[in-house]
């Protein structure tokens, strides 16, 4: 009987400990100099759905680079979605385990310092990766909201800009495309025909759509969040809202059948060389566009800046190209190999690497000696423009539920397109909505 | 051999243990957490130290009630679930019935039936998707561009698709019942000389409605907790006529952030879910007083 005690005992704290399945990482206790024999340490990236193999050699080729510098292993792991990846921070900063250095998109980078979850770097941790000036001054815009407390280190840069389609462009005798939007409306509305279209656009994409309506905003000198204020409800971002529907609505430059695509079939649809302008992307798309209808007839050029409905960018406008897009790396306050994780941090943001890094997956180095290197590259031009003129979005803790408000206009706006108009009482009413919700939020930061 | 009878004290209850273990560490110390923290203002700057957030009392559930969608959000769950349950109804129970006879291929149509139960949510949500776009089949099909995944359509499309995936449980639950009717009722039946609408309604109903109830009821807490279909289907933010209970509530914890609000949603939708199970144990229990 007392055995049969143990065995249901010994069943029971099994289970239990299978239930609770613990991920600390597998390291030593003491930190100290970077001598990491002996220590994992545990990396979160996003997965890479368009380089998956190079991905992993990339990942054992790191291992292995940072195992001869420092002795000590890396394991990679990988999320899939940013609703993925939300939920894996979630858990780790709840839980405080979890990994020690996560690669974390630009925009999510404030809530992420907002959970006050991860290392603010001092002056002697930036010099522990090679110091600030290692990196162009433009990507650090959205490592924290001051200098003095900055948590994210710029990794990889994807500015946004416009595919077009030369050949196109060049039958419609337009010799290159509009830096204003209501210019960019003219040209789509000549290159409308013959069953093309001149704008493909993701308006059921879940990120998408925010991005056009701050670019527009932005440029008209509305940021949409100013210290604890937001101002959705400002003309400019109702212009905006009025202009990235009306392409569809009333316009007609957008495939009717654009409410309901993603981001990737609107690269679909260039590729297939049904429209002629594919704006908000970045240079991850080359790899799809290259392999299509469109490979060599194509090229990039950076977005529109002068607002919808002016005819120049107004005096308090910020001529943004882009957000500020790419990745930062975040090391975890609660990482107990602190040096292990900087020593990391500055293998991957060394110029060498970044530039591997850059001909493995296409992605723009965010250290200016790499950078600097790829300025002469014609192909290059418009992605390095746009590098440089990116503007970082508001540095605040609700940031990311600013966005979702702002998306969930297009979302709510979308079943009356159809009609073949844009409804302003309707528009008014959502964009108040959102304008709430985002006060609401902002109102809640601490 | 002498049968060895136990008694009330020498159960050995102690063999209940892992079990129970589990039980309280799964389900009831997840419970109890979210409780706690819907009478919290848990958001993304307390998350961290999420035991000292402060405490709000029950100002999440009011703010849950008052201020956001929750109230339209119970609407939708409540009224499609209900619509795909009772649909799900005739559906099952006319393929239990038309597979109940033997005839050649029976096996294969039986499990083709099973298909779209036993795909996983996800792969139905994505496949859905893509039959439900602007340029999709279904469209295609209509000779019409209309929209199915946004709109006041968008309602029905996830009506249609959940009906799709859900009737083979009352299928397989009506076939179970049928199996289980005795031989010697159909044939006294047939000896009293019923007609099959006779048969169905006097013989086979009555056995089949503890079965039926059991599966009317899973159905409808399927449908009114099922977060991936949707999810799939119609992403995030979700569109206004199919913004379900489930979907809200992830999106206010994992989007908006709103810890606490979301396990206040959590915790309302159970109080939902809640009553027609209580519904349904009363209905068994009084089953059995009268046995």
């Amino acid at each position: 009987m007392k055995s049969m005690k143990f065995i249901a005992v010994l069943a029971a704290t099994a289970l239990i400990g299978a239930a609770c399945g613990d991920d600390a990482p597998s390291s030593g206790t003491s930190a100290g100099a970077v001598n990491g024999a002996g220590k994992t340490l545990n990396v979160l990236v996003q997965a890479n759905t368009i380089y998956p193999e190079q991905q992993r050699q990339w990942f054992t080729d790191t291992a292995a680079k940072f195992k001869a510098a420092t002795g000590a292993d890396v394991k990679f792991e990988t999320f899939a979605s940013p609703n993925d990846e939300l939920t894996k921070i979630q858990t780790s900063v709840l839980s405080s385990q979890g990994p020690d250095v996560y690669s974390l998109g630009t925009t999510f980078t404030p809530t992420a310092y907002a959970t006050g979850a991860f290392l603010v770097l001092k002056d002697d941790d930036w010099k522990k990766i090679g110091g600030k000036d290692a990196f162009l001054p433009a990507t650090l815009g959205i490592s924290g909201p001051d200098a003095e407390h900055q948590v994210g280190i710029p990794f990889a840069s994807r500015p946004f800009v416009m595919a077009y389609n030369t050949e196109l462009l060049k039958a419609a005798g337009i010799d290159k495309p509009a830096d204003s939007w209501d210019g960019l409306l003219e040209q789509a509305k000549k290159l409308t025909t013959g069953g093309n279209y001149g704008l493909a656009v993701a308006y059921a994409d879940g990120f998408d759509p925010w991005k056009f309506i701050w670019a527009m905003s932005v440029q008209a000198g509305n940021p949409l969040v100013s210290g604890r204020k937001a101002t959705l409800d400002d003309p400019a971002t109702l212009k905006a809202y009025q202009t990235y529907l009306g392409w569809l609505a009333t316009d007609k430059v957008v495939n009717p059948a654009a409410v309901g695509w993603k981001n990737a079939q609107a690269i679909a649809d260039f590729g297939a060389g049904k429209s002629a302008f594919l704006p908000m992307v970045t240079a991850t798309s080359k790899p799809t566009l290259d392999k299509s209808a469109v490979a060599g007839k194509y090229a990039y050029a950076i977005m529109p800046t002068t607002p919808p409905g002016q005819s120049s960018k107004p005096g308090n406008g910020v001529g943004a190209t882009s957000i500020l897009s790419g990745d930062n790396l975040v090391v975890a306050n609660y990482t107990k190999n602190k040096d292990l994780a900087l020593a990391l941090v500055k293998q991957l943001t060394s110029a060498e690497s970044q530039e591997a890094y850059y001909k493995t997956f296409g992605e723009m180095p965010t250290n200016a000696e790499a950078a600097k290197k790829l300025q002469a590259d014609p192909a290059l031009a418009a992605i390095i423009e746009s590098s440089s003129k990116a503007a970082g979005t508001p540095f605040s803790g609700a940031w990311s539920q600013v966005q979702l408000a702002l998306v969930n206009v297009v979302v709510q706006s979308i079943p009356a397109l159809q009609a073949g108009k844009v409804d302003d009482a309707k528009l008014k009413s959502l964009v108040a909505d959102a304008q709430k919700a985002a006060q609401d939020a902002i109102d809640k930061t601490k | 051999m002498a049968v060895r009878t136990v008694n009330r004290r020498q159960r050995p209850l102690w063999m209940l243990a892992p079990g129970g273990v589990l039980m309280i560490v799964v389900i009831l110390v997840p419970l109890a957490v979210a409780l706690l923290v819907s009478l919290l203002d848990l958001d993304q700057y307390t998350l961290r130290e999420w035991t000292s957030a402060p405490f709000i009392g029950l100002d999440n559930y009011v703010e849950a009630v008052r201020e956001t969608a929750l109230p339209h959000a119970i609407g939708v769950s409540v009224g499609y679930s209900a619509l795909v349950t009772v649909a799900t109804l005739p559906i099952g129970l006319a393929a239990a019935l038309a597979t109940q006879q033997r005839f050649p291929g029976r096996a294969l149509v039986r499990s083709a039936f099973l298909i779209p139960y036993v795909l996983p949510a996800f792969v139905v949500g994505t496949v859905w998707r893509t039959i439900l776009q602007p340029q999709g089949p279904v469209n295609a099909l209509l000779g019409e561009q209309l929209l199915w995944l946004n709109g006041p359509r968008s309602y029905w499309a996830l009506v249609v698709v959940q009906l799709w995936t859900s009737w083979p449980l009352l299928y397989l639950l009506a076939l179970s019942g049928l199996q289980g009717i005795n031989n010697d009722v159909h044939e006294a039946a047939a000896l009293d000389g019923a007609g099959w609408w006779m048969k169905l309604r006097y013989v086979i109903f009555p056995h089949l409605r503890g079965v039926l109830a059991l599966g009317l009821i899973i159905s409808f807490l399927h449908n009114l907790n099922n977060f991936t279909l949707p999810f799939v289907l119609f992403g995030v933010p979700a569109p206004h006529d199919v913004e379900v209970l489930p979907v809200l509530t992830y999106v206010e914890s994992f989007q908006n952030f709103r810890f606490g609000l979301s396990a206040a949603m959590a915790v309302l939708s159970l109080v939902l879910v809640a009553i027609p199970l209580s519904v349904y144990l009363r209905a068994v229990r009084l089953n059995r007083d009268e046995d």
